[in-house]
């Protein structure tokens, strides 16, 4: 899927290699991305610059991916920022506690390319 | 700890059998069992991130390359050029198609190597299961009392992060074979069924 965008994501995830995946496919797609490995360094980065949308992971050291969304939420310029959480968890119960944290959507891993660009389109 | 002790500490390690009669007890054998099993599994992971940093630099290497060859790029041009010259009008279509199918399994491999990123995280929680198995093995104390093993089932099950990991959790507690849940485990395992990632809900 080819699209011209001058958008940043910032992509969150402990994991080096799934940030390289996801980099990989944002990329392709036009979008500019930024990276963190967890909660803390996503909400420093996010305090000093503004993103068009982040896509977090759940389990992470230091800050987990549900408690980065409520945090993001209560940053003024992050309150209606869509943020896609991109997990291995798919269970209804930890869905449930991303939603109310303000989550925007929830994509469980492995992500398909096509797909999860579609849905960032969508949201965007 | 002195050096003398650091040495007895390794020798038990490496020869557990060896302990003296008043040291020796099958909980103890157990507890090194289970961390052997620990350790070995921690040093084939450290190898394999490796091996799976090395493959995806690869990867995205020669994905940036095939993108290069995109229309609209220089290099795509030229290679258009070149198939007109040799195979005529359906050069470019059929370079289209190469290129569109190379496109598609690269989409296929990034699937892929997230399942080394859920295997990782799957064995992270065995191995966390069986540090907690060697602790408490180990403490007279508290191994005899049956309240501590249902905490530990519980706080392993709390560690679960897929629907996989639970459904095995689920079947082998309440008794099911381990050939039993083997099947299970393959007839629900990914490369047997194609991943679609397409778990996907906007709230």
């Amino acid at each position: 899927m080819a699209v011209v965008s001058n958008q940043t994501i910032l992509a969150v995830d402990d994991s080096a290699s799934m940030r390289q995946m996801v980099c990989y496919t944002l990329q392709g797609a036009g979008y500019t991305v930024v990276q963190a490995a967890d909660g803390v360094e996503a909400l420093d980065f996010a305090r000093d610059r503004e993103v068009d949308l982040v896509l977090t992971d759940v389990n992470m050291p230091r800050m987990d991916g549900i408690t980065l969304v409520r945090e993001l939420r209560a940053i003024h310029s992050y309150r209606y920022t869509p943020v896609l959480v991109l997990t291995t968890e798919s269970g209804q119960e930890v869905r449930q506690r991303g939603k109310h944290a303000g989550a925007t959507g929830w994509i469980v891993k492995p992500f398909n390319p096509e797909l999860l660009l579609k849905t960032i389109a969508r949201v965007l | 700890m002195d050096l003398g002790r650091r040495l007895d500490a390794a020798e038990r390690v490496e020869a557990p059998a060896a302990a003296t009669p008043e040291e020796w007890s099958p909980e103890q054998q157990i507890a090194h069992l289970l961390r052997l099993c620990d350790a070995q599994m921690e040093s084939a992971l450290c190898e394999s991130d490796l091996a799976i940093d090395a493959l995806i630099k690869v990867f995205t290497t020669v994905a940036e390359a095939v993108r290069a060859l995109e229309p609209g790029t220089h290099t795509r041009a030229h290679a258009g050029a070149h198939t007109d010259a040799h195979s005529g009008a359906s050069g470019p279509a059929q370079y289209q198609a190469q290129l569109d199918a190379v496109g598609r399994q690269m989409a296929g491999a990034v699937v892929a190597f997230q399942f080394y990123d859920k295997l990782s995280q799957r064995l992270g929680h065995v191995r966390h299961s069986l540090s907690s198995l060697a602790r408490l093995v180990c403490d007279d104390a508290q191994s005899g009392q049956r309240e501590r093993w249902q905490a530990l089932f519980t706080q392993l099950r709390s560690a679960y992060r897929t629907e996989e990991e639970r459904q095995i959790f689920r079947r082998i507690v309440d008794g099911a074979s381990l050939d039993a849940a083997r099947e299970h485990m393959q007839s629900a395992t990914p490369a047997r069924r194609p991943a679609t990632g397409d778990d996907i809900e906007l709230f």
